[in-house]
């Protein structure tokens, strides 16, 4: 299954929790893939904590790939280059867990005809190897977005079971920004259409994930007033309204990440010892990743609704 | 495969070979125009080749070491770009005015001939077997974007492509001639045309390429050899073109068809064109066992070919068109 | 094919092979592998059926230019043409094959092109071949803007892949892998051997290999497709049986053991025939790995095991003693 994660702005962490669910996967057993499309930005190499194996990639990556400069894009086996002392000894019946990286220095670029084709052959290659292939798009209506629409509609691809994860923050802007993503003219189903998807099915395999969510009910505001408390819950209340209003609303979210420090500051994996032991990421937080990562093939949170 | 005692027909390639002469001296090509201007312009060409045919004897009988060579001439009419007149009307009055200037053709061909024949896709074949001169650097990648229905003799400009947000644009750059001595003289040939149908048209150079390799001996389809000559036994020609053999034998006792080397007498507005042709050949991969068969023959009879294709092929131009 | 009388005897062969399980739903019949791998209008494709079906495509050629790989950072440069082909065995799994062969040396500068054509698989240096060298930074894998045959068959997989007879739905989730090799001359007077085979990252193996002066590179290649089909049996069968979590009792259901095994039963336990295609010297290659590691004696314990498995999960879970360990 490819699962293609897109967000209508920057900042909402889009592939930081994106990594996380890979991860989470791939301590299931699942054989994943992450493949880095977010061409003006290409900083998975981070989140995975595999910088080192970044040297020597100028010219190996995604963006030469897709240009017809390399054959075989670069692929990085996150269990055994990561630095991170965690993940090295790599969980027993974990499945592997492969990175594709942009080029180091790569930018955003127009893609032609040529590189639609590359994609299709890439994405139709990770599919034979790897149980999920998450694919990380530049924010906003980019050109990684139109490609992958373009490839997922393309007769060879036909076969091929694809989801789409809509991140956004939990804010006003956010969700009608959102909202416009997906919704809006020239939007994921509105542009997926005119590539050749059927609206219906297309609309069925998107759903949102809202991001850096504060929850009213938790114990980090629990010192607060009571009138803070009653205005969060009046805010939370007035923003499902909107969220519904724009046709992002409970019935099509496939789950809710915490306000997560871990994620905002350093936008890192978050392991079970990073939680257990060090304490610096909120059980809350690993939950509800596990959770969505479940969610995922799960086909009762998934269809036409 | 195994050395075995087992065998399986459809696991083991074979070639036909096909008879072979020293020489294939073509008389000219027949285009609409020429007929049009009526017989004097045939009498004019003919009048023109003939020193030059004589010539193209002696030299192949000095290449021969002063025995007899084998030789047989042919001559094509173009019945694919332009349909004029019947093969009834113009076959006679070709064979006629060849004979005036003591000139005999042993073989004709139809151009359509070289495009398709039978059922044979003679064109899309040779197409399959274009290998393209890698320009320095070509180290196993395949080349981005290579353009369909084209081949060139060289590296084309490099086309202006937006580039990555922040990168800089690449400035023009002339393109280049892979064998250049010094400066190039860059050629880019167009092989076909689609139509809007997606009706495809070889172009002039491409079924001209193709004819050198008939009268060369290298054309097989499946291992098979492709236009073999049809013995000419009506009394007269007919009246539709499709109804003519593609490649007719006029002369019972003419040497045969194809041969070790061919050679071309034509008015020199054919120059653009052949050297078109040159271009495609020196990029075409003949069938390996056809080439084995013709070096193995031609080196028995001590008539040795040179062996790159391209130069199997030799062209004497006369001043006019 | 018989080298050319015209060719120089070459100092060193070398090659690169994809294997990969075929992306259709449904193994190919004959027929249908013949489509697909008619890669070229006008050349055969070449079928067999005994002692299984085994389809292959006419060769294709792709010109080069450019300096060889080497392991003393000498940079020969290089001009001929690549051989590639590829095959379909009992229409499951599809291999590409691109390899060349080098003489000991070569003109001091580039000929015309249609002189290389005539010569299809040769990669002629321009001067002299430093072959041991050479051999050795092929098999270590080129540097970029090097020779990589191993493109040529990537590109030739690529092209296959595209084919719409392909309805891109695999059986079972597997890897490709990469076989890379190399051929020197063996001693005077001494047969072929193979002097190491190595399993060198997760999805490459490197074969080092002598033989005598005039044996065919289409031969030295058909023998490593052989081995390349067959470690990919093997490699894909380990994995599969890897990603069962055996013992681990109820969590772990028999239908969960039966729907990963049982593809390695309908699409791969009968495709096991070490040398079936591979001329006669040079099968007796295949001798070395059987003795050590033994590639069959592990590819018979791999089936044993499946077979005990998928009996011991047809029985009813009631009706079980103890749970199946690994």
């Amino acid at each position: 299954m490819l699962v293609f994660a897109a967000s209508d702005k920057g900042g909402t962490g889009r592939s930081v929790t994106s990594a996380n669910l890979a991860y989470q996967r791939a301590l299931t057993g699942d054989h994943v893939a992450y493949v880095d499309f977010d061409f003006g930005s290409p900083t998975a190499a981070a989140v995975f904590d595999v910088p080192g194996a970044m040297r020597g990639t100028e010219e190996r990556g995604l963006h030469s790939y897709l240009e017809g400069e390399t054959a075989e894009p670069v692929r990085i086996d996150v269990w055994r280059q990561t630095e991170h002392p965690l993940l090295r000894a790599r969980p027993n019946q974990s499945g592997r867990l492969v990175l594709l990286p942009g080029d180091a220095g790569g930018g955003e670029f127009a893609t032609g005809e040529e590189a639609l084709e590359r994609c299709v052959d890439l994405l139709l290659k990770l599919n034979t190897e790897f149980d999920v292939t998450f694919v990380d798009l530049s924010a906003g209506r980019s050109y990684a977005v139109d490609m992958v629409l373009a490839a997922t509609a393309h007769p060879r691809m036909s076969n091929v079971p694809f989801r789409w994860l809509v991140f956004h923050r939990w804010t006003r802007q956010h969700v009608i920004a959102a909202s416009g993503l997906v919704h809006g003219d020239h939007g994921i189903i509105g542009g997926g259409v005119l590539s050749g998807h059927d609206e219906d099915t297309l609309r069925a395999a998107v759903r949102f994930v809202r991001a850096a969510v504060p929850d009213p009910e938790s114990a980090v505001w629990s010192q607060g007033s009571t009138a803070q408390a009653t205005w969060m819950q009046a805010r939370d209340e007035a923003l499902r309204r909107l969220a519904a209003e724009h046709r992002i609303g409970d019935s099509v979210v496939l789950g809710i990440v915490p306000l997560e420090p871990i994620l905002q500051w350093h936008e890192q994996l978050i392991t079970e010892e990073d939680v257990l032991s060090t304490q610096i990421a909120n059980k809350e937080t690993l939950d509800a990743l596990e959770e969505i990562a479940r969610r995922l093939t799960d086909d009762t949170h998934w269809g036409r609704l | 495969m195994t050395e075995s005692v087992f065998s399986e027909t459809a696991a083991e390639p074979r070639t036909q070979s096909v008879p072979l002469a020293h020489l294939s001296l073509e008389l000219g090509h027949l285009y609409m125009e020429d007929f049009e201007a009526g017989p004097e312009r045939l009498r004019a060409h003919f009048a023109e080749v003939r020193p030059w045919a004589e010539a193209a004897r002696a030299a192949a009988t000095a290449r021969a070491g002063g025995k007899r060579p084998r030789i047989s001439t042919c001559f094509l009419i173009d019945d694919y770009f332009t349909r004029f007149s019947t093969p009834a009307e113009v076959v006679p009055m070709l064979l006629a005015e060849a004979e005036r200037a003591g000139l005999g053709v042993d073989y004709l061909a139809r151009e359509s001939g070289c495009a398709v024949t039978g059922k044979v896709p003679v064109a899309e074949a040779v197409a399959a077997r274009i290998v393209e001169s890698p320009p320095p650097g070509s180290y196993g990648l395949r080349p981005p974007a290579a353009q369909t229905g084209w081949l060139a003799n060289g590296e084309r400009s490099p086309v202006a492509r937006a580039p990555q947000a922040m990168k800089r644009a690449v400035p023009w750059q002339p393109p280049h001639e892979t064998a250049a001595r010094r400066h190039s003289i860059f050629l880019d040939v167009e092989l076909w045309s689609d139509d809007a149908d997606g009706v495809r048209t070889w172009s002039c150079p491409f079924l001209a390429a193709v004819w050198q390799l008939a009268r060369l001996g290298l054309l097989r389809n499946e291992g098979e050899a492709l236009l073999a000559p049809q013995p000419h036994t009506a009394a007269g020609f007919p009246d539709k073109w499709d109804e003519l053999p593609s490649l007719l034998r006029l002369n019972d006792r003419a040497a045969p068809f194809s041969a070790y080397r061919t050679c071309s007498v034509l008015p020199t507005r054919f120059l653009p064109v052949e050297h078109a042709v040159r271009v495609i050949l020196d990029q075409i991969e003949a069938d390996p066992a056809a080439l084995e068969q013709v070096t193995d023959r031609s080196g028995r009879e001590g008539m040795t070919v040179p062996p790159s294709v391209a130069d199997r092929i030799s062209y004497v131009y006369y001043a006019g068109h | 094919m018989a080298p050319r009388q015209s060719t120089p005897p070459a100092v060193l062969a070398c090659g690169e092979i994809r294997t990969c399980l075929l992306p259709a739903r449904q193994a190919l019949d004959i027929r249908s592998a013949a489509q697909l791998l008619g890669l070229r209008p006008g050349e055969r494709v070449l079928l067999s059926e005994r002692p299984g079906l085994y389809a292959r495509s006419p060769d294709t050629l792709t010109g080069v230019d450019c300096p060889l790989p080497s392991a003393n950072g000498a940079r020969v440069r290089a001009v001929g043409t690549v051989t590639a082909h590829a095959a379909l065995t009992e229409g499951r799994v599809l291999q590409t094959s691109a390899h060349c062969r080098l003489p000991g040396t070569g003109p001091d500068q580039r000929r015309p092109w249609g002189e290389y054509l005539v010569r299809p698989g040769v990669v002629e240096p321009l001067g002299k071949l430093p072959h041991e060298a050479v051999a050795q930074g092929v098999l270590g894998g080129p540097r970029h803007g090097d020779l990589d045959v191993g493109l040529i068959a990537d590109g030739l997989l690529t092209r296959v892949l595209r084919h719409p007879l392909l309805d891109q739905r695999p059986p079972f989730r597997s890897r490709p892998t990469r076989l890379r090799w190399a051929a020197l001359p063996a001693a005077p007077g001494e047969g072929p051997s193979l002097e190491r085979f190595t399993l060198a990252e997760d999805e490459l193996r490197t074969v080092r290999l002598r033989v005598p002066e005039g044996t065919s590179d289409a031969g030295i290649a058909a023998l490593c497709d052989d081995l390349a089909l067959h470690d990919w049996l093997l490699t894909t069968v380990v994995r599969m049986l890897d990603g069962l979590r055996l013992g681990a009792g109820a969590a772990q259901d028999a239908d969960a053991v039966v729907r990963t095994l049982r593809p390695a039963v309908d699409h791969l336990l009968h495709l096991w025939m070490p040398g079936a295609r591979v001329g006669r010297r040079l099968a007796a290659l295949w001798d070395p790995l059987e003795e050590r590691p033994g590639f069959t004696r592990q590819w018979q314990a791999l089936v044993q095991r499946i077979r005990d498995q998928l009996t011991l999960h047809a029985i009813p879970a009631a009706h079980r003693e103890v749970e199946p360990a690994p």
